[in-house]
């Protein structure tokens, strides 16, 4: 009986996990196109998803954190267009976090967050605008007229979604963090 | 052999569940991402009135209204005498709120909250107060997703109203957009209003899009101007979706001329 209710409660516990992770990645997605007081400079808002990649990449092997960003980029996607694509900048950030993190050149701090988020939030925009460039050099018909638009923009887009992704970062950083050390804590204890 | 299989008895669970959250975020690619957006409208719903607010109506707009109206008449006349067919693009309207802004940084675009289910279709224009605010790119059953005119990959085919030299206009991300003219010498000064041309293949021709702010004659290799938009793009509220279908086809090969030796 006990041990029945105790598998219970665990797979109870599994299927919690799950939701906030879902939930989690679903709220984020509703959340981009919000532009509250605080969340735009210049036009350009903070990238949530970007944040939710570090704070999962944290504990995970870097394919886990790349397999998320995989997932993640191809939503946005979704939600913008299908070029240029995000799904590279966040592989690249899941993967870099989680090798970070496994080096221990990344800790767990709040500061440290907010600064690996404000660094791969530029490589992000430095992704996209890179496809541009490679779209600009081999295509017909490029989406920007030359190449100093594309470089230009890319200056403004990423040290803004920098500065906000690392001041939001905690935000999101932080409560996702506390759940899943909770889900780990109880799940080692029960070994 | 053994070894792969063994590999897949320890890890079938973990490569079933990257198969089912790459499929799951495929499927939501396929349909647009009409799931989140649907939800989005739904919980952005209490935040919005249900009727688009009452146009300012002061005497001065009153009277330029009515000449407006008078003007218009007399275009349609000439237009009859010459029988020039009747241009009712911006006859119907769909009014639809702005529900959210761009979700990616790269591009400019507004969500709004009507779609497939009010006859918006892909392709339709967007004006607001003001005059153009760009076109639909893509529709779920209630939302729709406009790329805007200030976006710096659209490009207008666009002329200035008094003089009818004609240009084009790309955005610059922001409220400024950068006409170009196709002419090395444009009768353009600041203030002219720039309406979209006929050789626009995404609008129709005639809607206001700003006025000149100021020209750089020595621009290279033709003048350029910088553009004030006259819709205040990045703080807009309410905006009237207009049916229409692009010219794409203006590319196409040119029929086939007919002459007594080739029937």
């Amino acid at each position: 009986m006990a041990s029945y209710r105790s598998r219970r409660s665990g797979t109870n516990k599994q299927v919690w996990n799950w939701v906030v992770t879902i939930g989690s990645v679903f709220f984020c997605l509703l959340i981009l196109p919000i532009r509250l007081p605080g969340m735009d400079i210049v036009g350009v808002g903070p990238n949530w998803l970007l944040i939710w990649v570090v704070a999962w990449s944290m504990y995970r092997l870097p394919w886990e954190g790349a397999i998320a960003g995989v997932v993640l980029g191809i939503l946005h996607d979704s939600l913008s267009a299908a070029f240029p694509t995000h799904v590279i900048g966040l592989a690249i950030t899941g993967f870099l976090t989680a090798r970070l993190h496994q080096r221990r050149i990344l800790q767990e701090d709040l500061i440290s967050v907010a600064l690996v988020v404000f660094g791969l939030a530029v490589i992000t925009e430095t992704a996209i605008a890179l496809q541009l460039t490679a779209q600009y050099l081999w295509t017909e018909e490029p989406l920007y007229p030359d190449i100093g638009t594309i470089w230009q923009y890319h200056q403004r887009v990423a040290l803004s979604s920098a500065i906000l992704s690392s001041l939001w970062a905690p935000a999101l950083y932080y409560p996702l963090k506390k759940w899943w050390d909770k889900y780990r804590v109880k799940d080692r204890l029960k070994d | 052999m053994f070894a792969l299989r063994r590999w897949w008895e320890k890890n079938a669970v973990k490569a079933g569940l990257v198969f089912l959250a790459v499929g799951t975020a495929l499927g939501i690619y396929q349909t647009n991402g009409a799931f989140v957006s649907e939800t989005f409208r739904f919980l952005a719903r209490p935040f919005q009135g249900n009727t688009p607010p009452e146009k300012v109506e002061s005497p001065y707009i009153l009277d330029l209204q009515q000449r407006v109206v008078e003007l218009e008449n007399q275009n349609q006349k000439l237009r009859e005498l010459i029988d020039y067919s009747k241009n009712s693009d911006l006859d119907i309207t769909t009014p639809a709120a702005v529900i959210g802004r761009s979700p990616d940084n790269w591009w400019q675009q507004l969500t709004l909250n009507k779609g497939a289910a009010d006859d918006v279709k892909e392709g339709d224009f967007v004006t607001g107060p003001g005059g153009l605010v760009g076109r639909v790119v893509a529709v779920t059953p209630n939302t729709s997703r406009v790329l805007l005119i200030s976006d710096p990959s659209s490009q207008i085919g666009a002329k200035i109203s008094r003089s009818r030299s004609t240009g084009y206009i790309r955005g610059g991300a922001g409220s400024q957009a950068t006409m170009q003219f196709f002419e090395k010498l444009p009768d353009a000064k600041p203030g002219d209003v720039i309406v979209t041309s006929s050789f626009s293949r995404l609008f129709p021709q005639g809607v206001p899009i700003g006025r000149i702010a100021s020209i750089d004659s020595e621009a290279s290799p033709a003048p350029e101007a910088v553009v004030q938009l006259s819709v205040p793009v990045s703080n807009l509220e309410w905006v009237d979706i207009h049916p229409y279908t692009p010219k794409l086809d203006v590319d196409a090969a040119p029929a086939k001329i007919v002459t007594d030796d080739n029937p």
